[in-house]
């Protein structure tokens, strides 16, 4: 672990062999792919809960303490965990897992990222991510660049299980591709059909559906909405004829409420990860409840 | 855990158009009618004048707020360029405050935070705190922080810390605050209120207990958060010999009380060399942290509280004797935009005060109308041996620029 190159990787393999891999995500989307991905080879642990607000996490010294024993860490990146997760990798004296490091996997390298900011690039445009959108597990086709990578990397950590990762994968893949013309099929009657968020966290989600957004409850990222934006959104709303407005089970509702109520559409709560609601216990369901729950404001 | 203040705004995602494209619509009469209706029918049923910081007109949600280019992958050419030149995350944090004391608080309390004259308000610009940090080599990162103040610039920490040690040890280098409590390791912008309790500027040092030196801790191989710290510094608690040695040591540990509660418990001792043959200072802390929040909340309860001893032996300048002291606090984070506190706190006098026990109760109103700022108003009572009394008030705001750091925990 003295250079954080690939020949290192070679130094972890003795670790690796005597037990298997201990793999800790950011958050339990992240988790879910692990486990696809690792099948009962490896322990998967991520440090947020489905529940929680990704942007909000504490940066909990007792999370440092998995990071420690950590063989593997992924996390979403473009700030999306810049509040809590640098600490935490300090503290976890692990050199392994630092950014750059063999055991490190940022997810965002593995997909095509949208919403990079152009432009001038400062708060006053609101808490924005400067590097693009981290919200892409929303989109199933880019879950699964990112199991690929996932699956490479545990090949090169341990390259005794890369068959069983490889294979673990091609069996996760083949469930999305069969899954995707199902859940593109139950979203075809709201194909075209705008909707409002709460934050932007579902422009990916949207790209692979071919549903649209009509704009955000926040009048720019992480501010909260004054009456007079969501005023302007409610005409919108009218205008273009929108029938949901979504948002993650982690945020207050009540300027939903009202925007539905004005607009005559309807709210609709969606977990905002893997585990963000009982039931939601894997990637297939979590996606399995975005679409049911969008698809079903067409009724 | 350091420039956080700054801090979460991590928030969002993402900036930019809202997406659909729409163009600007066209307004006539009866519609601009229509909606501010809506926005007066809007504010009254949340019930509550327009969020803070929001005063202004909101932008059009079918507008553009600045063009993202969609699908340009990893293309964010402002983002990438510090990135390209190698530069260190910058970071600043201002602070200053508005003070009135109805008592002469630098002869009568004296103490390292803001305060002013007696008996007539004063404005106090208290610091700049330049942050620089930064990932040195694959071994190592380091971390300075720089405070422009009145009397002038002082580098108040500047260190190196390893990343790449064996074993779970980790050796920090350079000058830093001292591995002593948990307030002391924390700058001032991290504090729940806008001034140090009383004690920790009369028992430890009169601003933190610092100085360049090493410490190196270790993470112990149990399933919590254990770490010991064995330090070596040159410090100077006031404004004596700045190269007197002092050793320290610290054993800090966190507990999870299920998914909600966060229990953190320190012991600190430190033994500091005194002019003199052979005379000495022993220090003895205790800190405990108790935090509660709720997973889906942004709101949080927060108690601590540190007690202090401080002991000198042989020391040409000041008696032998144990002093102590202490201070406990309540935080209640309310959402994003609300933060309340009470604190109580005791402490030898000093100044012109007749010895005993000082003691001083203090609450605190804090609004953050965003991640990046907050205004504080703090009002306290001060009790002085004697039978002397005084209320003081502050009211603070703080702001923070550029890099963002993580949160305190």
């Amino acid at each position: 672990m003295r250079t954080p190159s690939v020949a290192s990787l070679a130094l972890l393999l003795p670790a690796l062999a005597a037990a298997d891999p201990r793999i800790v995500t950011t958050t339990e989307g992240l988790a879910a792919l692990a486990r696809e991905v690792a099948g009962g080879r490896a322990r998967v642990e991520s440090l947020s809960r489905g529940v929680q607000d990704p942007h909000f996490v504490d940066a909990n010294p007792i999370l440092a303490v998995k990071l420690r024993d950590a063989d593997l860490l992924v996390d979403v990146g473009l700030e999306l965990e810049v509040g809590w997760l640098p600490p935490l990798v300090t503290q976890s004296r692990n050199a392994r897992i630092q950014p750059g490091g063999p055991a490190r996997l940022t997810a965002a390298s593995a997909i095509q990222v949208l919403d990079v900011p152009t432009g001038v690039v400062d708060r006053s445009r609101g808490d924005l991510h400067a590097g693009g959108n981290p919200h892409f597990l929303t989109d199933p086709r880019r879950a699964l660049q990112v199991a690929a990578a996932i699956a490479e990397r545990l090949a090169a950590l341990d390259p005794g299980g890369a068959d069983a990762y490889r294979g673990n994968l091609a069996a996760f893949r083949a469930r999305i591709d069969a899954a995707i013309p199902r859940w593109q099929a139950a979203l075809a009657p709201v194909k075209g059909r705008k909707l409002i968020t709460q934050h932007r966290t579902l422009p990916y989600f949207l790209a692979w559906t071919g549903l649209e957004s009509a704009g955000e409850l926040e009048p720019k990222p992480g501010v909260p909405p004054p009456p007079a934006h969501l005023a302007d959104l409610v005409q919108v709303a009218r205008r273009e004829g929108v029938k949901a407005i979504v948002l993650e089970n982690y945020y207050d509702r009540r300027s939903a409420d009202v925007v539905a109520r004005h607009a005559g559409a309807k709210v609709v709560q969606i977990p905002g990860d893997v585990g963000g609601e009982p039931g939601v216990g894997g990637y297939e369901q979590y996606i399995g409840v975005l679409v049911d729950r969008i698809a079903g404001t067409a009724r | 855990m350091r420039s956080q203040v700054v801090a979460s705004w991590l928030a969002a995602v993402l900036a930019l158009p809202a997406v659909g494209g729409a163009q600007e619509p066209v307004k006539d009469e009866a519609e601009e009618t229509d909606r501010k209706k809506l926005e007066e029918d809007i504010a009254r049923e949340l019930g509550a004048p327009p969020a803070p910081g929001e005063a202004q007109a909101s932008p059009q949600p079918g507008a553009a707020q600045g063009g993202a280019g969609q699908g340009a992958a990893g293309s964010g050419d402002a983002a990438r360029l510090a990135r390209l030149l190698m530069l260190p995350d910058l970071s600043a944090v201002v602070s200053g405050a508005m003070a009135y004391g109805t008592y002469d608080i630098e002869q009568r309390s004296p103490r390292s935070g803001p305060f002013g004259p007696e008996g007539k308000p004063a404005f106090l610009f208290e610091e700049l705190e330049l942050g620089i940090q930064a990932v040195v080599d694959p071994y190592a990162r380091a971390d300075a922080f720089v405070a422009f103040t009145p009397e002038g610039a002082e580098i108040e920490e500047a260190y190196l810390t390893t990343l790449a040690l064996p074993a779970g040890l980790q050796v920090r280098a350079g000058k830093l605050f001292s591995p002593f409590g948990r307030q002391n390791q924390q700058h001032p912008h991290a504090w729940e209120f806008v001034d140090a309790p009383l004690a920790q500027s009369r028992l430890l040092a009169e601003e933190a207990l610092s100085g360049a030196g090493v410490d190196v801790s270790w993470l112990a191989p149990l399933p919590w958060f254990a770490t010991l710290h064995l330090a070596g510094q040159s410090t100077a608690p006031g404004e004596e010999d700045p190269t007197a040695l002092t050793g320290l040591a610290r054993l800090e540990q966190f507990f999870s009380l299920g998914d909600a509660v966060t229990l953190g418990v320190g012991v600190s001792a430190a033994r500091r060399d005194e002019p003199g043959g052979g005379a000495f200072r022993d220090l003895g802390g205790v800190d405990l942290y108790l935090r509660f929040r709720p997973l889906q909340s942004r709101s949080y309860l927060a108690l601590s509280g540190e007690l202090y001893a401080r002991r000198f032996r042989g020391a040409e300048d000041a008696p032998d004797g144990t002093d102590t002291g202490g201070w406990a606090q309540a935080f209640w984070r309310h959402g994003r935009h609300l933060g309340y506190g009470a604190r109580y706190e005791w402490a030898p006098s000093a100044g012109e005060a007749a010895s005993g026990t000082e003691q001083r109760a203090a609450a605190l109103l804090a609004w953050l109308p965003s991640e990046f700022q907050r205004l504080r108003l703090q009002v306290a009572y001060d009790r002085r041996p004697g039978g002397e009394d005084g209320l003081e008030t502050l009211l603070q705001l703080e702001f923070g620029l550029g890099a963002h750091g993580a949160h305190p925990f």
